[in-house]
């Protein structure tokens, strides 16, 4: 092995004195030998062989092959080997440590059990090192703690744990909450149609608003009770009313236009500065207002504005008859707002009851409507 | 550091007063040729190298000859030489 650090170059190309010629001016050649007019090896310093190596393809000439020699390059290669072989090592043993442990769950066979449900058992309940988990543990675990579950079976693949499981068959009134289905409305029960679930009303009964409608239970023949998923569709008559009263003789209130306005300034909330005009109205009503005068909170005063508006009151006689198309159409409108989602209007109608100079109209518009529904918690 | 050519530079007291820091050359039993002050390679064979000095060019012939050296100021020739020529 020979211990100087030279680089030898094989270059292919025309004008190579010219080349050479620049080449010495920057690094010192050795060895130049011309084989042929486009052919000539030369050695430079290893060090500065990729200097050279530059400068060669910056002029494009073909470098046909470069070998290096001496003690660097080999040092150079040794440590470039054992750094591969560093690498390779620390690999493998990062990959040996991390191949220890289950990286990914994976789970088969779900129907209506939630993957992350499974999962997150899986991981709280046992370690994730593959060498302390049983599987036969995990799939006594599932079938204990998850009554959907027929049949648990898992591996270990790589670092997967493959969990495949089996759900029971379940009729699908047996998911879903267990409340009984409950009247949202007063009315009278027109139709039943049960899904699931044990009646409580029959076609004709009156109910109201929150009375248990449908219980979520059956009870088979040998008597057990079973929970089940309370569902039916209900539809009921809904008698939606509104009304107005009407006064034969009332006293209206009015603002005549006059206002007084009067104002005090506080600070900590006692008065400063205070502006009263005389009041002489013998009806009024205030509106008062209280506004910041300063922004800071050092010294917060206030100013508190108080405006007296005049009212004066008049007595007005109206006849019912007069006014009551005025008086049916109030009261449909609030018998209106009572109609939410129906489903078919039935029936509208009005009754007028004439008590002692008052009139009240009561308008009331019926509709069939489900009216089953689940209490809100 | 001593330099043998520089010596001899001094020793001859150079009385016609000539120009003698263009070149030197030094032919070693016609194995070896040494040149201080080259400006630039010209031609390069193994029968012929030449390259330029001031005001001049020096080619020389021979046979299998190779440069052993080439540098900013200097070059270094081996093989067998057989003529060095000034024109």
């Amino acid at each position: 092995m020979r211990l100087k650090n030279v680089t030898k170059f094989h270059i292919c190309g025309l004008n190579q004195e010219k080349l050479l010629s620049d080449l010495c001016k920057k690094f010192s050649l050795t060895e130049i030998e011309r084989n042929s007019k486009s052919d000539t090896t030369f050695k430079c310093s290893f060090f500065e062989h990729k200097k050279v190596e530059k400068i060669l393809r910056e002029r494009n000439v073909k470098i046909e092959s470069v070998s290096h020699e001496g003690l660097a390059f080999k040092a150079f290669q040794i440590l470039g080997s054992y750094g591969l072989i560093a690498a390779a090592l620390l690999f493998s043993l990062l990959y040996a440590i991390q191949f220890q442990f289950v990286l990914q769950y994976e789970v088969l066979g779900l129907d209506k059990l939630e993957r992350s449900e499974i999962v997150s058992f899986v991981k709280s309940e046992f370690p994730a090192s593959k060498s302390k988990i049983d599987t036969e543990a995990v799939e006594t675990a599932l079938l204990d703690n998850f009554d959907e579950i027929s049949f648990a079976s898992c591996i270990i693949k790589g670092q997967t744990l493959v969990i495949n499981i089996k759900e029971k068959v379940l009729p699908d009134e047996m998911y879903g909450e267990f409340a009984p289905l409950v009247a949202k409305k007063d009315g009278r029960i027109s139709e039943i149609n049960l899904i699931s679930g044990t009646l409580r009303v029959k076609v004709g009964d009156f109910v109201r608003a929150g009375d248990v409608l449908v219980e979520p239970f059956t009870i088979d023949t040998s008597g057990e009770q079973k929970k089940v998923e309370a569902r039916a569709e209900i539809l009921a008559e809904v008698y939606n009313e509104g009304c107005a009263d009407h006064y034969e003789t009332y006293i209206d209130v009015k603002r005549t236009g006059r206002k007084i306005e009067q104002n005090e300034i506080t600070l900590f909330g006692l008065s400063i500065y205070s502006f009263k005009e005389d009041l002489n109205f013998q009806m009024y009503e205030v509106e008062e207002e209280e506004i910041d005068l300063s922004k800071n909170l050092f010294l917060p005063f206030k100013m508190k504005k108080s405006t007296f508006f005049e009212l004066e009151q008049h007595t007005i006689v109206s006849d019912f008859e007069d006014v009551k198309d005025e008086f049916v159409a109030k009261a449909k409108e609030k018998a209106l707002k009572n109609c939410e989602n129906y489903d078919l209007m039935k029936e509208e109608f009005f009754t007028l009851r004439h008590l002692a100079g008052v009139t009240i109209v009561n308008f009331c518009i019926i509709t069939e409507e489900e009216i089953g529904g689940y209490e809100t918690k | 550091m001593f330099n043998f050519l520089n010596e001899i530079k001094q020793n001859l007291k150079n009385p016609q007063g000539l120009d003698l820091n263009g070149f030197n050359i030094i032919n070693l039993s016609g194995q070896l040729l040494y040149v201080e002050g080259h400006l630039g390679l010209v031609m390069l064979s193994k029968e012929l190298i030449s390259f330029k000095v001031k005001k001049a060019v020096i080619m020389v012939e021979g046979r299998d000859m190779i440069l052993s050296e080439l540098s900013d100021n200097t070059i270094k020739i081996t093989g067998q030489i057989k003529k060095v020529e000034q024109i």
